[in-house]
């Protein structure tokens, strides 16, 4: 029982990281579009990655303090790029500079994004998976 | 942080003290880091070009005799090593270029083989009989003996090689042209000029020149077309001896300043002149793969605002009554190049080819041509740059009047050079010329631990609260409170001993005062930023990061502040000029980036003095604060479909993918911007740039600037390459390669700098010698000459040159800053400086020297020979005159112009005008 509430707040946070990554996108694409400034779009972005960052760590170690290791070492590497993004100072959009790397922030989100909806999909499957155990029980 | 201080006096006044006292003193080991620069010559070496390096690898060369030299074309024989080359080189100690595998790109075609492979003899242009044994000596370059054991008929120049001696190599290689034995005569009827060809650079002018018509006395490709189609270099060495037989005089030099490209203005007369728009090159290619063969940057370098000669001007248009014509579905303006159909009720956009209505009020009837009838009386159509005066709809707020406020600081280094009298001098004496009059506005702000505002309103009798509105006023209203606070400012601070810099929180305030109009904020800063928001740490001393792959964050901004506050300010329509002074490390990398995103400049003194720099600074302030200057400006460049504006270079904030932001845009200000092809093949004969600048003028008029060029499509990329554009080029790799430096070590930016000038000559290389057989000769076209020069000269400027020690980081990052928002003349000026020989002319009695005066302003090449020590010379970058006074120079000379005490150091001697008849002449230069 235990387990499925596990499993399911775990989906939870990453159906959030997901909705926060795809918010980011469609900021960068309206830029692109020139549907909103780059100021406007940047500090939009700024403000959700850092709770991004945060969300995506708490997920880690959730994931580490339920036991469930091998789950928290496949977050590990997002994790660890989160980490020296922020550490090397690039993890913010840069305003003055956005349209030069309007790409690379986009496909580094695509990549994010990929990333997530593999993890979402394995966390359905234990759900599911568990719940059956449950119901078997 | 407090930006307003309450209670402080108002109008002449000492600043009381401010919030900031509570902020902590930071104590800032100000330890001088590194060298110092001292004199001003010491910051740019002149850039001799680098015919020399090329010749390293020869200089292995065994015993010969220098009767070789006899050759007439070569009257000195230049066998010592010259010494000025010598010079730069024991300068550059870790120079990346002594080694010799990477100067002959430069040269040399072909990178990964010996560069100049060959013949080896003095007849670097083998007369094409002789093409077998050119190709047959692959020998490597180091060893004589072979070179002198080669069986060339050749080796004796001098002596014209006769029919006979021809006749006996032929049947070795006349397979390749078997129908043209009977023009052998052309061959031997040229001996005079076989022995001119030593080393020898064909200058271009002369086409009748020996080697064309060998050329065509062979081959069938017609001899005009054959020197149409290039120029070449050909740098073979003297098998023995010590130096090559490279004779540097005949290396192109660009003496006559900047060649624009004419027949791309002849082809489409209506084009905007190229000092408004020039393309790297006029013949954009048709497809992808054509464009990936040229391996220039395609580009295109534009000057909006370019100051335009007496009787030039940009003619202003206003459409009142039909409002502005513009494409419905491009935007494109009404231009030269429009179409008009349909009897005149319609035209055709020449950019997307959209069918528009014609209003009614600007209809005209079409004569039995298609043109206008009307069509003298349309600047806008015949001309290629036009202003239109912008109505309502292009203004989101009335129009700003022009804006002026300057943020000093007074600490005590600045009191001490004298920086803030000679400020306060020079804007006193500009006030008058203040574009915009009468709607001016002006204001100040001092800082130095504290935040000093001044209250320009001239009512003392009602002392109170400053209002923000008083510390920004109406020139006109308030000139002589602003007369009177500039003439007291430098005495003001007189006994000011702080040494801390708020420099953040003063921006911040400035920020505030001006963010309801927006203008032009001049920042003279005279230490690093110690307080405050916005601090910065001494950095650059830690002498192992250089060389790494860290070295290039100590060029870009360390705080986050900087980048976010330009942001803010371009936003709000303020441009940011920085004057920099400290003989400290300032940080210019992180306060320069103010001026990169707000459309400003980076001024740098290092070690102000106001004796020594005064003059420089006075002059540059005065021009920065009188120049026409376009206020809250936006600009856009359209192009044809098919191609795509991608890239954008220069100072300025993007504000979408295609808009440039530019708060305050003047003549001295350029972009760069780099095409690519969106589509595989384009279909279309011409494709047509148009740049739109929209911007506030200083009268308050809201006006549009636009520049229409039309360029053709081309098939073949020898075509590209001769349509070429040095200038433009070397323009758009400057502010790439600076670009670079930003991300890479400085040996990137400078080997792939080369790598591509290489490559394109080797492109252009293996289109043309394969079919004339050109062996060993380094061949360019005609409008490239200069660009190996250049982009030598690029790669020895200030932001680029050598490693750590060769220029200190603040400079280095200042003439970046400079440099990515140079035109592309000025650019050309400060990688190529002139060099002029004045000694003669001032000694001329004076009625002569007048008429003599065009005469001598010759521009000498920049090789060491050229300075005699008995001479006086001029070398002028565009940024400063450095006089060279030769070791053996007349006293009388140096007495006149230096005055009595010459004997004085002479860096630091003011040149005044003496009381006599040379100086003045030399003043008047």
């Amino acid at each position: 029982m235990v387990d499925i509430f596990i499993w399911l707040i775990s989906f939870f946070i990453l159906i959030a990281l997901v909705v926060l990554l795809i918010y980011q996108l469609t900021c960068l694409a309206d830029l692109e579009f020139d549907y909103i400034n780059p100021y406007d779009s940047s500090s939009r972005i700024n403000k959700v990655v850092l709770p991004e960052f945060f969300l995506q760590g708490f997920l880690c170690l959730f994931y580490l303090l339920t036991g469930h290791w091998v789950m928290s070492l496949l977050c590990t590497p997002y994790l660890y790029y989160n980490v020296t993004l922020y550490t090397s100072k690039q993890h913010l959009v840069d305003v003055t500079e956005i349209f030069n790397l309007l790409q690379r922030e986009k496909n580094q989100r695509y990549y994010k994004l990929a990333y997530l909806v593999v993890l979402l999909f394995l966390s359905l499957f234990w759900i599911i998976f568990s719940s059956l155990e449950y119901e078997d029980d | 942080m407090g930006t307003e201080n309450p209670g402080r006096p108002s109008f002449p006044m000492r600043p009381s003290s401010t919030p900031f006292a509570s902020a902590p003193p930071t104590v800032r080991p100000f330890s001088s880091s590194g060298p110092l620069a001292g004199s001003e010559s010491s910051n740019f070496r002149p850039t001799s070009p680098g015919a020399p390096p090329t010749m390293t690898p020869f200089s292995a060369a065994g015993p010969s005799p220098p009767a070789r030299f006899s050759d007439p074309s070569v009257p000195s024989p230049p066998i010592k090593p010259v010494p000025p080359f010598g010079m730069p080189y024991h300068q550059f100690p870790t120079h990346p270029f002594p080694s010799a595998a990477q100067i002959p790109p430069n040269r040399a075609p072909p990178v990964g083989q010996p560069p100049f492979q060959p013949p080896a003899t003095q007849v670097s242009v083998p007369p094409p009989s002789f093409r077998q044994q050119t190709q047959v000596p692959l020998v490597p370059m180091g060893s004589p003996p072979q070179n002198a054991n080669f069986p060339l008929p050749s080796m004796n120049v001098p002596q014209p090689p006769s029919d006979s001696s021809l006749s006996g190599p032929r049947p070795n290689f006349q397979p390749p042209f078997p129908g043209y034995p009977n023009k052998q005569p052309a061959v031997s009827q040229a001996p005079p000029p076989f022995p001119a060809q030593q080393g020898s650079f064909m200058p271009p002018p002369a086409p009748p020149s020996p080697f064309p018509s060998q050329q065509g006395s062979y081959g069938p490709p017609p001899r005009q077309s054959l020197t149409e189609d290039f120029s070449s270099l050909s740098v073979a060495s003297v098998p023995g001896s010590i130096d090559p037989a490279f004779d540097h005089r005949t290396l192109p030099r660009p003496l006559d300043g900047d060649e624009v490209p004419s027949s791309f203005l002849e082809m489409y007369p209506m084009n905007c002149d190229p000092r408004y728009l020039r393309l790297t090159t006029s013949a954009i290619p048709n497809s992808q793969s054509l464009l990936s063969r040229w391996h220039l940057p395609l580009g295109a370098v534009v000057c909006p605002l370019a100051e335009a000669p007496e009787g030039e001007e940009v003619p202003v248009i206003n459409f009142t009554s039909t409002g502005i014509i513009r494409c419905r579905r491009c935007r494109t303006y009404v231009n030269p190049y429009v179409t008009f159909t349909d009897a005149g009720r319609k035209w055709r956009c020449n950019i997307c080819s959209l069918l528009n209505d014609v209003p009614g009020e600007y209809f005209a009837n079409l004569d039995a041509t298609g043109r206008r009838i009307d069509l003298d009386q349309r600047p806008e159509l015949i001309k290629g740059s036009v202003e239109f005066v912008a109505p309502t709809e292009y203004m989101v707020r009335p129009p700003m009047p022009p804006l002026y406020f300057f943020l000093i600081d007074v600490s005590i280094s600045a009191v001490r050079s004298g920086m803030i009298e000679v400020v306060a001098q020079t804007i006193r004496s500009c006030l008058d010329e203040l574009p915009g009059f009468p709607r001016t506005q002006i204001g100040f702000i001092t800082y130095d631990s504290t935040i000093h505002f001044y209250n320009m309103k001239a009512n003392l009798d009602d002392i109170f609260v400053p209002l923000p509105d008083d510390l920004l006023v109406n020139l006109s209203e308030s000139r002589n409170v602003v007369e009177t606070f500039l003439d007291s400012l430098p005495s003001m601070f007189q006994d000011n001993v702080n040494v801390e810099s708020a420099f953040g929180p003063a921006l911040k305030a400035a920020f505030m005062v001006m963010s309801q109009l927006g203008g032009k904020l001049l920042i003279f800063q005279n230490s690093l930023p110690s307080l405050g928001v916005g601090r910065l740490k001494l950095r650059g001393d830690d002498l192992r990061v250089y060389g790494t792959d860290k070295e290039h964050i100590l060029r870009l901004p360390e705080d986050p502040f900087y980048k976010q506050m330009a942001a803010d300010l371009t936003k709000y329509q303020i441009g940011i000029n920085i004057y920099a002074f400290s003989d400290k490390y300032t940080d210019i990398a992180s306060l320069g980036t103010l001026a990169k995103y707000t459309g400003g400049q980076v001024y740098y003194y290092p070690s102000f003095q106001s004796g020594i720099h005064g003059e420089k600074l006075r002059h540059e302030l005065a021009r920065d604060l009188t120049r026409e200057t376009a206020w809250e400006a936006v600009m856009r460049i359209r192009c044809g479909k098919g191609i795509r504006f991608t890239t954008y270079h220069g100072n300025f904030m993007l504000r979408s993918t295609d808009l440039l932001a530019l708060p305050a845009v003047d003549c001295d200000k350029a972009y760069a911007m780099q095409l690519s092809l969106e589509e595989t093949l384009l279909t279309t004969q011409t494709v047509y740039f148009q740049v739109a600048l929209l911007y506030t003028a200083s009268c308050g008029e809201r006006r549009i600037r636009v520049h229409t060029a039309a360029a053709p499509v081309v098939t073949d990329l020898g075509e590209m390459y001769r349509q070429a554009d040095t200038g433009a080029i070397v323009s758009l790799f400057c502010r790439l390669a600076i670009e670079r430096t930003l991300t890479s070590k400085l040996e990137d930016a400078r080997n792939s700098l080369q790598l591509r000038i290489v490559k394109a000559l080797r492109e252009y290389r293996n289109l043309y010698a394969v079919q004339h057989r050109l062996g060993t000769r380094m061949i360019y076209p005609e409008s490239l000459k200069f660009l190996c020069l250049y982009g030598l000269a690029l790669s020895k400027s200030v932001p680029l040159k050598g490693g750590y020690a060769d220029a200190q980081l603040d400079e280095r990052c200042a003439a970046g800053f400079t440099m990515m928002a140079l035109p592309v003349k000025k650019l050309l000026k400060l990688l190529y400086p002139s060099l002029i020989r004045i000694d003669e002319y001032l000694l001329k009695p004076s009625a002569e020297a007048d008429d003599d005066f065009k005469n001598i302003m010759k521009r000498l090449p920049l090789v060491a020979e050229c300075l005699d020590s008995r001479g006086l010379y001029i070398y002028d970058d565009g940024f400063r005159f450095v006089i060279w006074f030769g070791r053996m120079l007349s006293p009388d000379i140096a007495k006149n112009l230096l005055g009595s005490d010459f004997a004085a150091e002479l860096s630091r001697v003011i040149l005044t005008e003496q009381d006599n008849e040379m100086s003045r002449r030399l003043m008047k230069i």
